[in-house]
């Protein structure tokens, strides 16, 4: 089996989740044998990522900055098979969701995350939640350095942090390493960029107060450039600031986007700095020493640059128009000669976005370690992404993704559709979103017109807490519940590329639901109409605005 | 939370302690995975009692709560919210099936 190229828990890890195994064990049995109470096993078995839906505990498995190895993904097959129902949701916080353990089966499930260094603490609760990076991580051609080192380095800072355990809302960072943001660093509570100065200095962009739900915002700069090793001190004195000053009087006013939104950023950052001047010199400065120990973990596989131009390949795409379109929408440029990127589409034509199942997670671990190196990546708009792939290896892996029903080459395009899993499972929401993502995704399967739009994205949410990022959707749609009917809000314009960084607006009125893909339809069909050449759907809306497409809409619907 | 939808039949549904699914109490007290055999509330006042009742019974489940409900000809019981419908019959659309796909 490949050796990983990332962070490999040591014996304090080890034992942290060994020991939180046990005590959930307990308190489980406990909880069974009726010795505790509903309202006092609660907040523990969300502590351990059990949250009751509709018909069923899901557990949420947390995969840090979205990095697997074939070994853990081989694990969350067993477990989704043994414990659930066989399938998985890969999330929008590139987590996994098992939709159907059982309370009584949970700490088993545990103990099993636990043989390969996972676990799924602080996936829920009003703490620092799984930290996420950019899914392209360690492999990019455009990245100035690896973002997932900070990730871990802020991981083990952020783990049972006895400070941050109850903040006044859960709390949530976003890092990435490249220019081109594929984390959506500005719609995070901390998004922080890394990037380099005129003195030729690396250093963090760190963003605060973003974030989606019901009261999106976009994040401000709080710190235009930190140096690196002071991340832990300055993060330690913004979740400070919060923690003193976030409001707890109010669930829908908790998060720090409210209070940078009220304090304003001058005065949170003059809040944070002054705090920081007095930790800056703590314990949680970062000796060179210690983040090159991390780093050391994170060290790339050896890959020896290679021709990139294999006639195997170019002979395929000649022939196969498919392969050709995959190559151009599923394979990203690597920053080694002749290797690729290649993101394997959880999106084929009408299935629910995101979801795998057992045999399909075990044939994608037996596809990175026969391509990849044994890793994997999950990208926070729910697929799987083989980060070291040899180009000569593309029609391989294609062919493999193809068995799997995983090779659709349709990333970033229509049917790449985020979506949560809305009221078909979750107990917050209004409406459901798969159906709807599913019925898009069937009507525009065809895979010439798809590359014909475009790049184009639908994020579909099934309430307002915007788990499937319909805020910063191209197209958004908004799942309410009027009088008992589930009807559908369309936003237009959101974004999260960097520096494009917008929130859509609303069209006009909801839609039913049966009017959905008709409404997309006719909003592709105005981009169409008015595009001009190398213009995506997004640009030709923020040139031509929103009236062309609310007519084409309402007159239909 | 089921929404506030008029309707003067009722059941008490919960969620299972053991495995979260989705269940209704019976005459007998007892909760059973099916909904026609569901205890029905036909007036205010007994929906105050079933809910008690099933409060009462609440060892092996999950916050009790009461779900407004139609009863159609036949006596076939259905949920008025499209929330309730889908805590009764269960996903709207096929979930992936675990072993459809084979690896070869």
């Amino acid at each position: 089996m490949p050796d990983t190229h990332f962070y490999r828990y040591d014996e304090y890890d080890r034992t942290l989740v060994a020991e939180r195994v046990d005590q959930f064990r307990d308190q489980v049995r406990r909880r069974l044998a009726g010795e505790l109470t509903e309202e006092q096993f609660k907040p523990l078995r969300l502590t351990n990522g059990l949250y009751l839906q509709l018909h069923a505990y899901m557990l949420r498995i947390a995969i840090p900055y979205g990095t697997l190895s074939s070994r853990q993904l081989r694990k969350l097959a067993e477990i989704s098979r043994k414990y659930d129902r066989g399938y998985g949701h890969f999330t929008t916080r590139q987590n996994l969701q098992l939709n159907w353990i059982k309370l009584e089966d949970a700490p088993d499930a545990l103990a099993a995350l636990a043989e390969v260094d996972m676990h799924a603490l602080q996936t829920s609760g009003n703490c620092i939640r799984n930290v996420t990076a950019d899914h392209f991580a360690g492999a990019a051609a455009d990245e100035i350095e690896d973002p997932r080192i900070w990730a871990e380095i802020v991981r083990q800072w952020s783990t049972l942090h006895p400070e941050f355990t109850f903040l006044p809302r859960k709390f949530k960072i976003a890092i990435t390493g490249s220019p081109n943001d594929r984390a959506a660093v500005r719609v995070h509570d901390i998004g922080l960029r890394l990037w380099r100065n005129a003195a030729g200095e690396v250093g963090f962009e760190v963003i605060v107060g973003g974030g989606l739900g019901r009261t999106p915002m976009i994040g401000k700069t709080l710190r235009a450039f930190l140096p690196k090793n002071e991340l832990l001190a300055y993060l330690e004195a913004t979740l400070r600031v919060y923690n003193r000053y976030g409001r707890r009087d109010n669930l829908y006013k908790a998060r720090i986007k409210i209070l940078v939104h009220e304090v304003g950023v001058e005065k949170m950052r003059a809040d944070v700095e002054a705090e920081y001047a007095e930790i800056r010199d703590g314990l949680l400065g970062l000796s060179d020493e210690t983040v090159e120990a991390i780093a050391r973990q994170f060290a790339p596989p050896h890959l020896p640059p290679r021709s990139s131009l294999v006639a195997a390949v170019e002979a395929l795409r000649l022939e196969d128009r498919d392969f050709a379109l995959w190559l151009k929408s599923n394979v990203a440029p690597h920053r080694v000669g002749g290797h690729a990127i290649v993101t394997a589409s959880l999106k084929p034509a009408g299935a629910p976005p995101g979801d795998a199942s057992a045999v399909q997670m075990e044939g994608m671990a037996d596809i990175a370690d026969a391509f990849s190196h044994g890793e994997l990546r999950v990208s926070h708009e729910q697929n799987l992404i083989f980060p070291h792939v040899a180009i000569e290896d593309l029609p391989a892996v294609y062919a493999a993704l193809g068995r799997l029903g995983f090779a659709e080459a349709n990333v970033g395009k229509i049917t790449d559709i985020i979506a949560c899993p809305g009221l078909d499972y979750c107990a917050l929401a209004n409406a459901r979103s798969i159906p709807v993502a599913q019925r898009i995704s069937n009507h525009f399967a065809d895979l010439a017109r798809q590359h014909d739009i475009g790049d184009l994205k639908i994020k579909i949410s099934g309430c307002i807490n915007a788990c499937g990022h319909h805020h910063v959707g191209h197209i958004g749609i908004l799942g309410v519940d009027k009088n008992g009917v589930e009807l559908y809000q369309l936003s237009l314009g959101g974004d999260v590329d960097f520096g494009k960084t917008a929130l859509g607006t609303i069209l006009g009125p909801a839609v039913t639901a049966d009017k959905v893909v008709e409404a997309v339809d006719a909003l592709v069909a105005t981009y169409l109409d008015a595009r001009i050449p190398g213009e995506r759907f997004v640009d030709t809306h923020r040139r031509i605005g929103a009236q062309p497409f609310k007519e084409r809409v309402y007159a239909l619907v | 939370m089921a929404k506030n939808l008029s309707g003067d039949l009722q059941v008490a549904s919960a969620n299972r302690l053991s495995d979260g699914v989705v269940v209704w109490l019976n005459d007998a007290g007892e909760w059973t995975t099916r909904l026609d055999l569901a205890a029905v509330a036909r007036e205010g006042r007994a929906g105050e009692i079933l809910l008690q009742r099933a409060r009462a019974e609440a060892f092996s489940v999950i916050d009790p709560f009461l779900v407004a409900v139609i009863e159609e000809e036949g006596g076939v019981i259905e949920p008025l919210s499209l929330r309730e419908k889908i805590r009764a019959s269960g996903l709207t659309f096929d979930a992936i099936a675990a072993e459809a796909v084979r690896y070869a």
